[in-house]
């Protein structure tokens, strides 16, 4: 059977025009759609087999727009299910080389359309398609030693796929959700940014997606497969060296590279010490409170004051640019769903404040116990209020107050003003009431 | 797939560039052209409504409804594949051309990961055209940061006024700064005066632009917008659909397929 149009990339990004299109297959108009990969058993399939359930182009209607199911199951001895996902995404490539047939989006969202002139030519059945992607697997994918492709177009037949396949979706959602950093060998980085702020790189792992709030793991992963040497890149993740803070020796050798050496270290989850530094495109920021020891967050979308006095851009500023500065962290308010959001600080436990439309969006992922625990503008709007609003709820913070009153603070070793590589003072948990500071230059 | 060509029409607001785009797009459709896309890149412009075609939504509501979408989107599922079905379907198919419109500018917030997807499916998409018509803003907005940079020829359309060619020089001037390479850089005159053309000529030669041809007035166009009327439905015999010829064939796009 030999297939009457052509297939090969050059056909990628054919754009079928309503008026040239045949038939429309899924699509936005179109309720039942979908497609779905599987790993099965070398003996569960008929290696090369082609099945259409349902009326066949032949007989669908010109101009018509109808339900569709794309079912593709594969066998070889190191196909995995993990790698369903990633041979799933392949239908949409291979379809695309075939000339005259369009592919759109993935899952129950899938849009295909095939044009009138391939038709015209004799591409009047589906089994020229399964022919094709069949062809197409086994050449570009060889760890795949058997495959067959079923396609519905039956709308019963379509639903029921769908319903079933949403099943298998979810399952891999609920995998990948859980991935975490110590699954991973390798992170992504993203210098989309870098022309706003140019010493600026995003380092996304499964627990931290990017500031902007736009590239999980998997969407940076996806990006650099296609284009490693593009604005998402892999970074092997080297070694652990603190698990807390989560700092790895990979990380901090791209960070030097990456930040032009304005950088030398991140700890991802921390707002202390070596925090992540920020573009510019945070969707919000977590701010360090000295006077309740505590933690705060705002998004770019609230208006007015925090509880520290100053609006959104006024924090933005001392938070954008690439500079590391501490106690300041522009993040993704996605990453407060992480299970290491913020962990070597307390992670929720530390949270004093966060605007009640950011509150209600992460409700679910607060622990239960600290709800009622964390203002919102509603509490409290000014430090005052907020210490009286902890103290109140009993706020885990407030137990570090007391904490904080006992402890020694041990003696500063001061350089001389003026030695080469100045000084850095960093004074943590401190609580220091002066009348007057003088820094004189010693004789 | 063989590319397209894809020409952006600029210039100074009112000067006539959705006018010409319009026109450009006459042009194809009657020469039998079928695959076309026209893309109104201009916030302030209105070429759907110079075509006689409504489009519901834009590049720009699919960027706000993005950074609302983002974090709901499954963590297997591809965003570029999300954003690219948006694009497909907010525009609006014609018998002969395909329309798209950019929509306004983005609010605060991030978009540099959204518009670097977007702008790669957009020069793709052009790509998949014979001809993509841009109707590009004077700032270049779209070409530096958003749409393509994909583009072969720039048009750029002025009045015969000394202001005009300043507008004109300055666009080629943005253009190399932002160093966008054209195939051709262009100048049509509009409501050009034919008693002026020696001056316009040693205008347009001292700029250093390509002298496309001139657009005179044209009472049916002055019509046709006041009452809200398709350019495509011109007359063939308009002033301004006539004088298309003259620039079609300086341009290299004479002919259909």
């Amino acid at each position: 059977m030999k297939i009457p149009v052509d297939v090969s990339v050059v056909h990628e990004g054919e754009r079928i025009r309503k008026e040239d299109m045949y038939v429309e297959l899924g699509g936005p108009k179109v309720s039942s759609k979908g497609e779905l990969v599987r790993v099965r058993k070398p003996g569960e399939i008929r290696d090369g087999n082609v099945e259409v359930e349902g009326p066949d182009f032949d007989k669908l209607k010109e101009g018509g727009r109808y339900p569709f199911a794309i079912f593709v199951e594969v066998a070889g001895k190191n196909v995995e299910e993990d790698l369903e996902a990633v041979i799933e995404r392949r239908i949409h490539d291979y379809c695309n080389y075939v000339e005259g047939f369009m592919h759109l989006n993935q899952r129950y969202d899938i849009w295909c359309r095939l044009s009138k002139k391939s038709y015209e030519r004799g591409f009047n059945t589906l089994k020229y398609l399964g022919q094709a992607l069949i062809t197409l697997f086994k050449a570009e994918l060889p760890i795949i030693e058997k495959i067959q492709v079923t396609f519905i177009t039956d709308e019963k037949k379509v639903e029921a796929f769908v319903n079933d396949a949403r099943k298998i979706y979810e399952a891999r959602d609920a995998r990948a959700r859980a991935l975490s950093e110590e699954e991973v060998d390798t992170f992504y980085g993203c210098v989309l940014c870098q022309s706003f702020a140019p010493t600026h790189f995003c380092v996304i792992t499964p627990d931290r997606i990017s500031l902007c709030g736009s590239i999980n793991w998997f969407d940076g992963r996806a990006a650099a497969r296609v284009d490693p040497k593009g604005p998402n890149f892999a970074i092997p993740k080297g070694e652990l060296i603190d698990e807390v803070n989560g700092e790895y020796s990979g990380v901090n050798k791209v960070v030097k590279e990456r930040s032009q050496g304005e950088t030398e270290r991140f700890y991802l989850h921390s707002i202390f010490n070596f925090p992540h530094t920020s573009c510019g495109c945070f969707e919000s920021i977590a701010f360090y409170i000295p006077e309740v020891d505590g933690v705060g967050v705002v998004h770019r979308d609230y208006i007015g004051e925090t509880v520290l006095g100053v609006p959104f851009s006024t924090l933005a500023t001392q938070t954008g640019g690439g500079k590391q500065v501490e106690g300041f962290l522009g993040m993704a308010i996605e990453y407060m769903r992480s299970p290491k959001f913020l962990q070597a600080d307390g992670g929720w436990n530390r949270m004093v404040w966060l605007p009640k439309s950011v509150k209600e969006r992460v409700i679910d992922d607060i622990p239960a116990e600290l709800r009622d625990k964390i203002a919102t503008e509603e509490d409290a709007t000014d430090i005052a209020a907020l210490k009286g609003f902890l103290k109140e709820r009993g706020h885990p913070v407030v137990e570090r107050w007391r904490e904080v009153e006992a402890v020694e603070v041990p003696e500063l070793e001061v350089m001389p003003v003026g030695a080469p590589g100045g000084i850095k003072i960093i004074l943590q948990n401190a609580k220091i009431h002066a009348e007057k500071v003088i820094i004189k230059k010693i004789k | 797939m063989d590319m397209g060509r894809v020409i952006a029409v600029s210039g100074k607001g009112g000067a006539g560039k959705t006018l010409l785009a319009a026109l450009l797009v006459r042009k194809l459709v009657k020469t039998g052209h079928k695959s076309i896309l026209a893309i109104d890149a201009d916030p302030d412009s209105n070429l759907p409504d110079a075509l006689g075609v409504f489009v519901e939504s834009t590049i720009g509501d699919i960027r706000e409804e993005f950074s609302v979408e983002q974090s709901r989107l499954p963590p297997g599922y591809s965003k570029d594949a999300w954003l690219e079905s948006k694009v497909f379907e907010i525009m609006v198919e014609t018998p002969s051309f395909d329309v798209l419109v950019m929509g306004r500018p983005e609010g605060p917030g991030c978009y540099c990961a959204v518009n670097h997807i977007l702008r790669k499916i957009i020069d793709s998409m052009t790509g998949g055209y014979d001809y993509a018509i841009i109707d590009a803003e004077a700032g270049l907005e779209h070409l530096s940061r958003r749409t393509t940079q994909n583009v072969d020829d720039m048009i750029v359309v002025t009045n015969g006024s000394l202001s005009g060619f300043n507008t004109a020089e300055r666009i080629k001037n943005l253009a190399n700064e932002l160093r966008i390479k054209f195939k051709h850089l262009y100048l049509v005159v509009n409501r050009a005066n034919s008693s002026h053309e020696k001056l316009i000529l040693k205008r347009v030669g001292s700029i250093g632009l390509e002298f496309a041809g001139g657009i005179p007035e044209d009472a049916n166009v002055a019509e046709y917008n006041l009452l809200g009327k398709s350019l495509l439905e011109l007359p063939d015999d308009s002033p301004a659909v006539k004088a298309m010829d003259e620039i079609m064939e300086k341009l290299s796009m004479q002919g259909g397929k």
